[in-house]
């Protein structure tokens, strides 16, 4: 099914993207890139300890080794700030904060905290000096694990908190306990969801220039939020705003990981305030798998009530919150939305779920694409599956019999309101494709060859479009999230789009530029998009996340851009001696409806009127330039998603698990370039591959972090994805301008449910779950040497 | 990541480059393809006095035909040894190895003495030499000397060199005629060293027997690992599935792997024998093949 709210045109075209030609050629600028005269280049200084007391810092030797410039530890650190690392995501009012600063001053938390940070005349230099400083530790027993850290008497991370539970809450919808009671069967499954991160090629960085005489802070970064960026920066160093100036060159990949605000970049403006010179801080590979945001890792216990029939009539579920050892910028937000989701696409009644978050010795837990929906998506894609084998139902046929029907959205979830989907649809779409594909066929081909060939299904949904703000505030989000655009066009007719998006390889010049492109009725390539510059660029709230970009940014532009074409069409109506009403932009040229070779007048000489010869040709009342700015601020999220199909086939002698085939069916409403949305979902989709069969983040017994190079935390390259299919189906999100939903996040979320179940279905006569990830080969071959053959009833 | 400081040595003759090393007296360091080295140093887990640098030796990389042996100078990089038309033939389990080191990128640097040198069980190179009795040059202050493989692998990145040894050659006995081969990775990701790989060469004479039959194994101990029991179990007999079975099993008890974050050490063992199986039934359906033809 599809639905149009603009007309197809260049929204909705397979275009190719602006940037490309820079990125693929090597002549974008990242921020390493940035190099300024006296720059100075900082490393830091790390914890060897997941857990130790620090009893003195002597940096003496560090600082006279010649190069070397200033030195900074925790101390200095809180002495020059005005608040501690900042929590934006406080969704538990009554959660205990851990406040801390960007170099540690009492205790160190984890392996890889920073300790102090040296700037020198190059990072060279810099290295040399880590190795002079000494710290004095009192190593404290650590915490390792989330049963460690929930065990009787267990060593405290906070010592003036009761135990290492930092927050806890439930969120309930109808009365689950009566739903259990009156239940034909209830299933219970407790999921373990490997510790994961994103992984950008570019690793964060920051160079930052304090003018010792202005105060004026101006700074290079990496960065998915510069406006948060800039907020953030104003807080913790107790500047003004309108003294700090964000600029983000292209992002190396995002992830999440660089929507979070960090310490690094607060560090390299304290040296750069103390040495009067500017100073670039690039976090290298080691670093960034111990100082980026950690993602992931939870315990989740989820059960539901059902009917003989398969229809679901309770949920609960706990989602247990591996947290590091400090809160990270987004706090418990991302396991609070695993919570929160929990239910997915189902239409259940009665809901109870719950979020601990439990701090540990491991690196702060932040946010990574998908945000906490692949857990919630893995709790309710495994029970169903759960569920369907205990009823002996087809895993579909139990979907199908929960999914939200198509009328009853605006659909009330325990928190959300899904706004629109034709979920069931989308699944007999995926169905449809699968045995277009043969799929069965192969497996069974194979079956008689001795091999094992499984397909796996799950359904995805998606929140995108974050969000409205003052909703968004009740929730405790300590920001906005409206996005602001501004579109001009100048005295030649060339249209300059200005947002306050980053751009991070994800297309989001290219959409824009589409949707300006469409509504204004110019070429393409005459559109310009600028970014990244929070002093010339408008104010996007929250930041490039939460698959919002495409979404707000180009909703918002599409308001501007039509006013703007109304403008356009007033100047053109005044020269022409037309009405406006009959006229029509094509191409970049004015002329009246139905009428071609008829009078016309072009951009060009649009944009002369209204800027240099108005005389004559700017109607009188008009106001001279062509410039409209909008703000959009919606009154609700929108929700993607998806179905995910996977053809898997499993060696039983070695338990690894290849794909062979991979299909999404998927719905973002009004796609704007579906080559950008196939990218994404490919994209996400290999995350998601990452972390179901590859990604690990594994600390020793002791709290030592073991994946920290290429070689040990495991992505998912060329060779191990499958060519993926997408398709498309558009129900639009009729609140917002041109009824765009986003969609950056979606392949990651259903990827592990679906490759699960590929896998139990390619060991068919196996009494297999599979219930944690990564799915290793030797986890593999463990579970299925261990299980038992299926009851043959 | 960037390396402590260091001097470098780009040496011209290779009595320049054993006299650095002498003069360094153990502090210092051979940089070849640099392909482990390099990230070593970044991480400043190798913290040399001098990097001495064998690039510009020329005469350090050729291959050589011998006849009963084929020579290569340890400076040859790893693709060119893979390319080459008289490896292919006179030791055709090499390139069949070499193909699964890392990705062709990490070979056109790499080179095959670096990677002896470097001592990783998990390699394929040393792997290749154990099976096929190679003999390792290396030349020192007091001259040259030649190690047989089986004693020049160690321990874990550990082998018969000196600190003051440059490795300067491999020879490798040609393979007869005849001669099959097929090698079995167990790898995370392609291009990923191996978890396990177990590498075969093999005749059958005109009865269908096997006439000869040479097994190492990667990846399965501190060392790489020649499969001695399992070929005298093999050797003379007909390559039944049972004695192939037998075969498997004895190389897995041969084994003594380590576990690592990748997989346990029993994992490991259970791949040798898978893998071993797999191996062996290539090897003699290529036999087969060949015999027939
Ligand atoms: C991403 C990646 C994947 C890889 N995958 C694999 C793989 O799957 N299998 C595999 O086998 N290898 C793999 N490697 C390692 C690669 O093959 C190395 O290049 C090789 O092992 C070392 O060769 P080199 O010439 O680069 O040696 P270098 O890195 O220069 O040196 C390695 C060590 O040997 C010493 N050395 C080198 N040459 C000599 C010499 N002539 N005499 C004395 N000492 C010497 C050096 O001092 C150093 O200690 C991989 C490397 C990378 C980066």
């Amino acid at each position: 099914m599809t639905q149009h709210q603009v007309p197809p045109g260049l929204i909705g075209a397979r275009v190719r993207r602006k940037e490309d030609p820079r990125l693929l050629t090597g002549r974008a600028q990242f921020v390493d890139d940035v190099v300024l005269p006296g720059m100075l280049e900082a490393a830091v200084l790390r914890s060897p300890h997941p857990h130790a007391r620090i009893l003195g810092i002597d940096v003496r030797a560090a600082l006279e080794l010649p190069g070397v410039f200033a030195v900074l530890t925790g101390e200095d650190v809180r002495a020059a700030c005005a608040t501690p690392q900042p929590v934006v995501w406080r969704m538990i009012p009554d959660q205990r904060m851990t406040d801390q600063y960007a170099l540690a001053v009492d205790k160190v938390r984890y392996v890889g905290q920073a300790v102090a940070v040296v700037a020198a005349v190059d990072r060279y230099v810099a290295e040399d000096a880590l190795g002079l400083i000494d710290v004095e530790y009192e190593v404290l027993e650590p915490v390792v694990t989330l049963d460690d850290a929930l065990a009787e008497g267990a060593p405290l991370l906070y010592d003036n908190w009761p135990d290492n539970v930092s927050c806890r809450q439930t969120i309930p919808k109808g009365d689950a306990a009566a739903a259990f009671a009156e239940a034909d069967v209830v299933v219970t499954e407790t999921l373990t969801y490997g510790r994961q991160m994103g992984t950008p090629l570019e690793t964060r960085g920051a160079v930052m220039s304090w003018d010792p005489f202005t105060d004026q802070l101006e700074g290079w970064m990496s960065t998915q939020s510069p406006n948060l960026t800039r907020d953030l920066l104003g807080e913790v160093l107790g500047l003004p705003v309108d003294h700090i100036r964000v600029r983000t060159p292209h992002v190396g990949g995002g992830f999440g990981n660089k929507f979070d605000f960090y310490g690094e970049e607060v560090l390299a403006a304290l040296l750069s305030k103390r040495t009067g010179r500017p100073v670039k801080v690039i976090e290298d590979r080691l670093e960034s798998f111990v100082a980026n945001a950690h993602s992931r890792e939870q315990r989740i216990e989820v059960s539901v009530a059902a009917k003989s029939d398969g229809t679901i009539i309770g949920m609960r579920g706990t989602v247990w919150a591996v947290l590091g050892g400090q809160l990270a910028t987004v706090g418990i937000g991302p396991c609070w939305l695993s919570m929160a989701l929990m239910a997915g696409p189902y239409d259940i009644p009665h809901v109870e779920a719950t979020v601990v978050g439990v701090v540990t010795n491991r690196s702060p837990y932040g946010s990574y694409r998908g945000w906490g929906q692949p857990k919630a998506n893995f709790a309710h894609e495994r029970i169903i599956d759960k569920l369907a084998h205990e009823l002996g139902m087809p895993a579909n046929e139990v979907r199908r019999r929960n999914l939200i029907a198509p009328e009853k959205f605006p659909y009330p979830s325990q928190v959300f309101f899904y706004d629109s989907g034709n979920y069931a649809e989308c699944l007999d779409m995926a169905e449809q494709a699968v045995a277009d594909r043969g799929w069965a066929k192969r497996r069974d081909a194979a079956a008689e060859e001795g091999r094992s060939l499984g397909i796996g299904y799950s359904f995805h949904i998606e929140i995108s479009a974050l969000g409205p703000s003052k909703i968004m505030n009740q929730a405790g989000l300590q920001h906005s999230s409206f996005d602001e655009e501004v579109v001009r066009i100048d005295s030649a007719g060339g249209v300059t789009v200005r947002t306050g998006l980053s751009a991070m390889g994800q297309g989001i010049e290219t959409a824009l530029a589409q949707v300006a492109a469409q509504t204004l009725g110019v070429p393409l390539d005459t559109v310009k998009v600028l970014h990244g510059d929070t002093e010339t660029n408008p104010f996007t709230g929250y930041g490039t996340g939460a698959s919002r970009g495409a979404a707000l940014g180009g909703g918002a532009l599409l308001r501007a851009s039509s006013r703007l074409r109304d403008k356009v069409l007033r100047i053109a109506a005044h020269m022409l001696e037309a009405d406006a009403e009959d006229l029509e932009i094509t191409d970049g040229v004015v002329a009246v409806k139905g009428a071609p070779g008829g009078p016309s007048v072009t951009m060009r000489q649009i944009g002369d009127a209204a800027y240099r010869r108005l005389d004559g040709k700017l109607p009188d009342g008009e106001d001279p330039t062509l410039e409209e700015r909008d703000v959009l601020d919606p009154d609700n999220v929108a929700f993607s998603y998806g179905t995910t199909a996977v053809l898997a086939e499993v060696d039983r002698e070695t338990g690894r698990v290849e794909l062979l085939d991979y299909l999404l069916v998927h719905d973002c409403g009004t796609v704007i370039n579906p080559m950008i949305v196939d990218g994404q979902i490919h994209g996400g989709a290999t995350q998601g591959i990452g972390g179901a069969l590859f990604e690990e983040i594994v600390y020793s017994p002791e709290g030592q972090p073991l994946t920290t190079t290429f070689m040990d935390y495991l992505i998912p390259t060329a060779s191990e994805i499958p060519t993926f299919e997408t398709l498309h189906m558009t129900t639009t999100a009729d609140h917002i301008p041109g009824g765009f939903k986003g969609m950056g996040e979606a392949g990651t979320i259903g990827a592990a449910s679906a490759i699960t179940a590929a896998v139990e279905d390619a060991l068919p006569e196996l009494d297999l779950r599979l219930t944690r990830l990564p799915v290793t080969p030797p986890r593999l071959l463990d579970a299925l040497t261990t299980a038992t053959p299926k009851d043959p009833s | 990541m960037k390396p402590a400081p260091f001097g470098h040595v780009r040496a011209s003759t290779l009595d320049q480059a054993v006299e650095t090393l002498v003069a360094e007296d153990g502090d210092a360091k051979v940089l070849a393809g640099g392909q482990s080295l390099v990230p070593l140093l970044a991480m400043r887990l190798a913290q040399p006095t001098t990097l001495v640098d064998l690039g510009g030796l020329r005469e350090l990389d050729y291959i050589r035909d011998e006849g009963d042996h084929v020579e290569i100078g340890a400076m040859t990089r790893s693709r060119a040894v893979e390319t080459s038309p008289l490896v292919a033939t006179a030791l055709p389990l090499l390139p069949a190895a070499l193909r699964h080191v890392g990705h062709v990128t990490i070979r056109n640097r790499g080179t095959l003495g670096g990677s002896v040198a470097h001592a990783d069980p998990a390699a394929e190179a040393p792997s290749v030499l154990r099976a096929l009795d190679a003999e390792i040059i290396a030349t020192g202050p007091g001259g040259r000397r030649t190690i047989a493989a089986a004693d020049f692998f160690q321990g874990f990145l550990f082998s018969a060199l000196e600190p003051d040894e440059i490795l300067t050659a491999i020879r490798i006995p040609r393979q007869p005629a005849g001669t099959v081969v097929a090698v079995e990775e167990f790898a995370r990701r392609h291009g990923d060293f191996a978890l396990v790989a177990v590498l075969g060469a093999a005749r059958l004479d005109p009865s269908g027997e096997i006439a000869e039959v040479r097994l190492s194994v990667a990846g399965a101990a501190n060392t790489p690992l020649r499969a001695d029991a399992a070929e005298r179990l093999l050797t003379g007999q007909a390559p039944t599935p049972d004695v192939i079975a037998a075969a498997a099993t004895a190389v897995a008890e041969a084994t003594d792997p380590a576990a690592d974050i990748h997989a346990p050490a029993e994992y490991r063992r259970h791949l040798a024998a898978v893998l071993t199986r797999r191996c062996l039934h290539r090897l003699f359906a290529h036999a087969e093949r060949s015999a027939a033809a």
